[in-house]
């Protein structure tokens, strides 16, 4: 009675039982022949490394880098009013903002009340731009600045005074059409 | 006036059949029978009848040919109610459109941003547009109504709420509106700041931003909080309320609507108090006096040194236990005292014990009146007691029964009474002299001669008569509101008797809508009797094998060295108990005093040797009991400030210590052993009470109350009440402001009294004082000074002082008669 494997046997079915000649070396390298040919089609493209840190890609205007705190430019106080829509709005919930009030003394912002803290941790953010949107007084804006590594996770809140002040760097702006 | 008795009537709201009771207003029968929401401004059921002032709810009725205000007609039978076809969405978006021509579009500066009515019915019923670009109109704003509310004119919607809510809820009378059409505004009279004991409230109530809370001003909005339920140990109403926690710490605290506790509202104490819990002054370290001074000290140092200090003193301990001690530190603290110390010596009552019969008698079940039966009774009985100080939230009540039920409202009490004007009627008797009331009203009920008895009380016999006749009228169902001034005291055997028989004579004993309501002296003090904290009584209010000092004898133990050491739980005798002079001398005397604060009052600061902080009843947990026997609980809702700890895990610590395990390894344990223990309480658990408590006297288990002695008793004649001859009668009072969690409180401090001198003007002409003076009063060579306070509807020959203010308290003093003079 000839033997019937049953379909819970693994059939092992093996390659080719002679080795060598010229179909054993065309089974070695063709496939990696053809691979390198699209390799070395690549040389005449030229270089396209970018040198960074030395060298940066120019962002988009709508680029969304580390957010930015804004003033009126005439008065100087702070957009911000401290309402916490953004952090309401927050996906990641990264943003804290205690609210306090103005007094003539003491004058923050241009409404009643001012954002006494004002944090964003840059490591829990996602760069979605909601707080941008939802912020009733454009005092948040997503700015274009993208290096934000540091070697200690609570360097990475920032605060009010950080978010306020220029960066120091520019990141390059594409510009039109480019 | 009894409890309305429900009818249902049928009616149809968009196509669908809904029963309602009859009489319901349509818009909470639609919300809460049909699911249909009706957008309301004006309008809420627990401030009174409808004004229909804002025009949001105007919905279709058919046979009626315009559209009807919502709010203010009630539900009939077959009445066909549409509130989604086209011309009521045309009406709603008008009247937003109207609301919205005057309103600041500020919502991200505004505190009521994301918990604001106007914002969600703009958002679910307006049009999204505004045909109107005039200007707005202006008011100066922000401006203080008074150091609790801001307010900001400009966001009024002229709904009426808060103005209602001052005239007709609270009663005080002081907000207004002035001017007219667009112009009108919210003020009170010659723009007096709005200070009452409940404007609080307002804050909460405005659907708009027009109103907030200077305290919560600016700290948080909706979305950075959360909301924790706990119970407001503050007082013996006992309010349920949610904290606003941001950060580990309360913002604010809201009202938890409770029909069978606070109705939803709550006193600027209980609001505004929480401030206390996040201040510097407060204890959040254990200290010990290190050279006449409390320093800090590390935990493992002071419990080691408690343990020290009480096992050298054993049996010769005492403890006093205040009012804000939960259940379960009462039940630790009396097998730490009773199993540890092998002392008996603990009491949770002021001014001395009362016969354990008695004290069953007056907690029966049967006799226990409920909290809504003060609104809906015949008539209510004020007896020695005044509500907006001890339980302020009860005079809400009291008043929404007078307003709103027919209630008739009678008070007997010796201090004139902020709700006299709203009494069919008011006696005044002499202070102190509770029991005699009690025993005339008694007598004159019975039809015996009542006349001696009123004479003995210092109260008018027609008073007494007029009084008794009304009580005789009103109906079965009657409550008597009584405060445990009636029953403290040597003679506080006799004033429960007295009461007891008044009780008899009413027919009270197992009738429904009325009987007994204790406003005691402390929040928790009916719980602490109920789980042994008495000298006289063990768990469940069971004999104790043997009896101990009560706080009177325990001053006078330690003042006389029978005792060495005593545990202040949240107590401070020189503030709580009636005599100050007594407890000078006593602890001074005692060689060990252990003290748990939340703050440095008078004793804890001059006499005690180890301080432990005491939690906060934010961050509590346990169970406490409702004068009405509603058994709540306690949820902890932030994490204990500084190095503060749970105080029922030290008191179990230091009994292990001191060789008595109570082997309690969490909180709920103890919980569940003593609803085991306790027999009336069995089968309750802490999931049962969840978030409203449960009233054990209404359960099956009630039944297993001990068994007391049934009235009448016998009386012996009371003492007389003192002539004042020339002098005045002492009389004493504790304001609602009197706490050291007021006068912690940043925004309340300028409520915390300063003794102040209440005398009639026939006194005060006679004497020769005038209106705010400084005078002193003295007796038997002690003093106090106070400013004198000339009150028109005081009686004649008595001064009224407060107690609990540290300084210059009444408890000072030894009465009955007293000197005033100018200072």
């Amino acid at each position: 009675m000839a033997w019937d494997p049953d379909k819970d046997v693994i059939e092992v079915i093996r390659g080719p039982q002679k080795a060598g000649g010229a179909g054993g070396l065309y089974r070695a390298f063709g496939e990696t022949l053809r691979g390198l040919k699209t390799t070395f089609g690549q040389l005449r493209m030229g270089v396209d490394t970018i040198q960074y840190p030395e060298e940066k890609i120019p962002v988009y205007p709508r680029f969304r880098g580390r957010h930015q705190l804004h003033r009126f430019e005439d008065t100087g106080l702070e957009k911000c009013v401290g309402c916490s829509l953004c952090a309401a709005a927050c996906p990641s919930d990264c943003i804290r903002v205690v609210a306090a009030e103005n007094t003539p003394e003491n004058r923050v912002s241009a409404g009643e009340r001012y954002a006494a803290v004002y944090e964003i941790n840059l490591s829990r953010c996602i760069f979605c731009g909601y707080c941008e949107i939802a912020c009733p007084f454009d005092a948040i804006t997503m700015g274009h600045e993208y290096e934000l590594s540091d070697a200690n996770r609570s360097d990475l809140i920032f605060t009010k005074e950080m978010l306020l002040a220029e960066p120091l760097e520019r990141t390059p702006l594409r510009a039109e059409g480019e | 006036m009894p409890r309305p008795v429900e009818k249902l009537v049928s009616l149809t709201i968009n196509g669908n059949e809904v029963q309602a009771p009859a009489g319901m207003m349509l818009a909470d029968a639609a919300l809460k029978y049909g699911d249909v929401e009706i957008p309301v401004f004006c309008y809420d059921a627990k401030i009174g009848p409808p004004v229909g002032a804002c025009r949001m709810c105007l919905v279709e009725i058919e046979g009626i040919p315009k559209m009807q205000a919502g709010c203010s007609v009630a539900v009939t039978d077959g009445m066909v109610v549409h509130t989604d076809t086209p011309t009521v969405k045309a009406a709603q978006e008008a009247v937003l459109e109207f609301i919205l021509i005057n309103h600041p579009l500020d919502c991200p500066v505004c505190d009521k941003g994301g918990e604001c009515p106007l914002q969600d019915n703009a958002f679910g019923w307006g049009g999204g547009l505004s045909r109107f670009v005039e200007p707005k109109r202006h008011f100066e704003k922000p401006l203080a109504l008074s150091p609790l509310i801001a307010i900001d004119r400009e966001r009024c919607i002229l709904c009426y709420r808060c103005v209602r809510f001052s005239q007709e809820v609270s009663e005080d009378d002081q907000l207004v509106l002035e001017e007219r059409g667009a112009d009108t505004f919210v003020t009170t009279f010659d723009g007096h700041p709005y200070v009452a004991p409940f404007s609080g409230n307002i804050t909460e109530f405005c659907p708009v931003g027009a109103l907030t809370s200077r305290p919560y001003r600016f700290r948080a909005r909706p979305w950075d909080i959360e909301q924790a339920g706990s119970v407001c140990t503050l007082c013996p109403a006992q309010c349920n309320v949610s904290f606003s926690v941001r950060d580990e710490r309360v913002l604010r605290v809201l009202s938890r609507e409770h029909d069978g506790v606070d109705d939803g509202w709550l006193c600027d104490k209980g609001r505004f108090a929480y401030q206390a819990i996040h201040v510097d002054a407060r204890i959040t370290e254990p200290m010990m006096r290190d050279g006449g001074e409390l320093r800090p000290v590390t935990w493992d140092l002071a419990i080691e040194t408690a343990a020290k200090l009480l096992s050298h003193a054993g049996a010769n301990t005492g403890a006093l236990v205040g009012g804000e001690t939960t259940n379960e530190e009462g039940v630790l603290l009396a097998h730490l005292m009773r199993e540890a110390l092998g002392s008996n010596d603990l009491d949770s009552r002021p001014g001395g014990a009362l016969e354990i019969e008695l004290l069953r008698a007056l907690s029966a079940p049967t006799l226990q009146a409920s909290v809504p039966d003060l609104q809906y009774a015949h008539a209510v009985l004020v007896l020695d007691c005044e509500p907006v100080d001890d339980a302020p939230i009860l005079d809400l009540r009291l008043r929404k029964g007078v307003r709103h039920h027919g209630v008739k409202l009678l008070i007997g009490s010796s201090r004139p009474s902020a709700l006299d004007e709203r009494a069919a009627h008011s006696a005044r008797f002499a202070p102190g002299c509770g029991e005699a009331f009690a025993a005339a009203l008694s007598a004159e009920l019975a039809g015996q001669p009542s006349a001696s008895l009123a004479a003995a009380a210092g109260a008018d016999a027609d008073d007494v008569g007029a009084l008794a006749a009304q009580l005789r009228e009103a109906g079965d169902e009657v409550v008597i509101l009584w405060g445990e001034r009636l029953t403290a005291g040597p003679r506080g055997n006799e004033g429960a008797r007295a009461l007891l028989n008044l009780a008899e004579q009413l027919g009270l004993d197992g009738r429904d809508g009325g009987g007994l309501l204790e406003i005691p002296s402390g929040t928790n003090s009916r719980g602490l009797r109920e789980v042994g904290v008495l000298p006289n009584a063990s768990i469940g209010l069971a004999d104790a094998p043997t009896a101990g000092r009560d706080s009177q004898q325990i001053g006078e133990a330690l003042a006389d060295g029978d005792l060495s050491a005593v545990i202040l739980l949240h107590s401070d005798p020189l503030l709580d108990q009636p005599s100050s002079a007594l407890w000078q001398r006593a602890l001074g005397k005692a060689s060990a005093v252990i003290a748990h604060a939340a703050f440095l009052t008078p004793a804890v600061l001059e006499h005690a040797n180890v301080v432990f902080p005491a939690e906060s009843y934010a961050e509590k947990e346990g169970t406490v009991v409702h004068p009405d026997s509603r058994v709540q609980r306690l949820r902890r809702s932030i994490s204990r400030q500084g190095e503060t700890r749970a105080e029922w895990a030290l008191l179990a610590e230091l009994a292990a210590r001191l060789g008595s395990d109570p082997k309690a390894l969490t909180c709920s344990m103890v919980s569940a052993r003593m609803f085991e223990q306790v027999p009336f309480y069995a089968g309750l658990s802490l999931d049962l009470l969840g978030g409203v408590g449960i009233r054990w006297s209404e359960r099956e288990a009630a039944a297993s109350f001990p068994s007391a002695p049934a009235a009448p008793f016998t009386l012996d004649a009371p003492p007389a009440a003192a002539s004042p001859n020339g002098l005045l009668r002492l009389g004493s009072f504790r304001s609602i402001w009197a706490s050291p969690e007021v006068e912690a409180s940043p925004a309340l401090a300028f409520l915390h009294p300063r003794q102040r001198v209440e005398i009639s003007p026939a006194d005060a002409a006679r004497l020769g004082i005038n209106h705010g003076e400084n005078v002193t009063v003295a007796s038997n060579g002690d003093f106090v000074e106070g400013l004198a306070h000339i009150r028109t509807s005081a009686p004649d020959g008595t001064v009224f002082l407060q107690t609990a203010i540290p300084g210059d308290s009444a408890a000072l003093l030894e009465g009955p008669l007293v000197e005033v003079k100018r200072s």
